[in-house]
């Protein structure tokens, strides 16, 4: 069995290779939803792929609210690989450290005075 | 199965931000009253492996490609369906905040669906399926398949009452693209527990049936 810390290390570098593996390797396809989207919108047989510049209109979707994300779809115009792969890095250990560190403040905020 | 801002108008997207908030609130109670402080490491680490996996798309076929959503691997592993709405909720605000995959405003629908319906089912299912078999890889990727395609039914039917897609037509296409997808959660899920197990038996859940110093069944 190893230490609890060589798990937590071994875990985020898994998590980190499988990301900088993600921006070299993850497919472009639309995802399950976009490929129903493109469907319904007369741009996608069930069986077939679209066509490479098939694009949702939007301006038949109903939702009104907008928001630019800064680095939409894990990237930045024009950005180099090693921009892309500090990109989903910097997403994982943000992921690793919101969550480790809610959980562990509920945790101290939840027992006053003990160690 | 990110919904965008675009698919469901803002007075819907309320709604399911509601029913998201109630349980996130109980989420936070379960951290606070239930999480053994022991697995603050294997939660946090969850976490880090499920935003990677999740930008890890994989093609099905048909023009198609999908990517883990991590609820039933969370839920299983922690023990509980809360865990894995702690993780999807922050992992989903992280990503559509930063990184526009999955919208603002529908966050409360994506967290709904991946968090607490992907986490319910797939931990459900898990305990149903391992109670039957006493199997630890067969029953994670069964309940993951599960809590892969559930979800994603579910969407469909947001997504019709919202007037985004036509109702048959979005149910055969959801499912059918996500009982494949539903084969890459089944997979990574096994596979991320049998890896847990192996490193760290005593780390994951007495309800996932591993004795903590044995090889997993």
């Amino acid at each position: 069995m190893i230490s609890r810390t060589a798990f937590l290390v071994g875990g985020v570098v898994l998590a980190l290779l499988i990301g900088t593996a993600a921006v070299f390797f993850a497919s472009g396809d639309p995802d399950g939803l976009d490929s129903t989207a493109l469907i319904t919108q007369g741009l996608k047989e069930l069986t077939q792929p679209a066509a490479p510049d098939a694009e949702l209109d939007e301006a038949s979707l109903p939702g009104s609210f907008e928001y630019e994300a800064p680095f939409p779809d894990y990237t930045v115009e024009g950005a180099s690989d090693l921009t892309n792969v500090a990109l989903i890095v910097g997403g994982i250990l943000l992921a690793l450290i919101v969550v480790g560190g809610l959980a562990y403040g509920i945790k101290r905020a939840g027992q006053p005075g003990t160690p | 199965m990110h919904i965008p801002d675009a698919f469901i108008p803002i007075g819907q997207a309320a709604v399911y931000w509601l029913i998201a908030l109630v349980f996130i609130a109980l989420a936070l109670r379960w951290v606070r009253n239930e999480m053994d402080e022991e697995k603050l490491p294997l939660l946090a680490v969850l976490a880090a492996g499920v935003f990677a996996l999740q930008a890890f798309n994989i093609p099905v076929t048909m023009g198609t490609s999908g990517h883990l959503v991590g609820g039933a691997l969370v839920a299983i592993a922690l023990g509980s369906p809360y865990a894995a709405i702690i993780v999807l909720t922050l992992v989903l605000i992280v990503q559509g905040v930063l990184f526009g995959d999955g919208g603002i405003t529908t966050m409360g629908a994506n967290i709904v669906n991946m968090g607490v319906i992907g986490g319910f089912v797939g931990y459900y299912a898990y305990q149903g399926l391992h109670g039957l078999t006493r199997n630890l890889y067969a029953s994670a990727a069964g309940a993951a398949w599960l809590a892969c395609l559930v979800p994603a039914l579910v969407a469909a039917v947001e997504l019709y009452v919202a007037g985004t897609f036509p109702l048959v037509p979005g149910i055969v296409s959801m499912g059918v693209y996500h009982a494949l997808i539903g084969i890459i959660e089944g997979t990574i899920t096994a596979v991320v527990l049998g890896l847990i197990a192996a490193a760290r038996p005593d780390i994951l859940d007495e309800s996932v049936g591993i004795p903590s110093s044995g090889v997993p069944a």
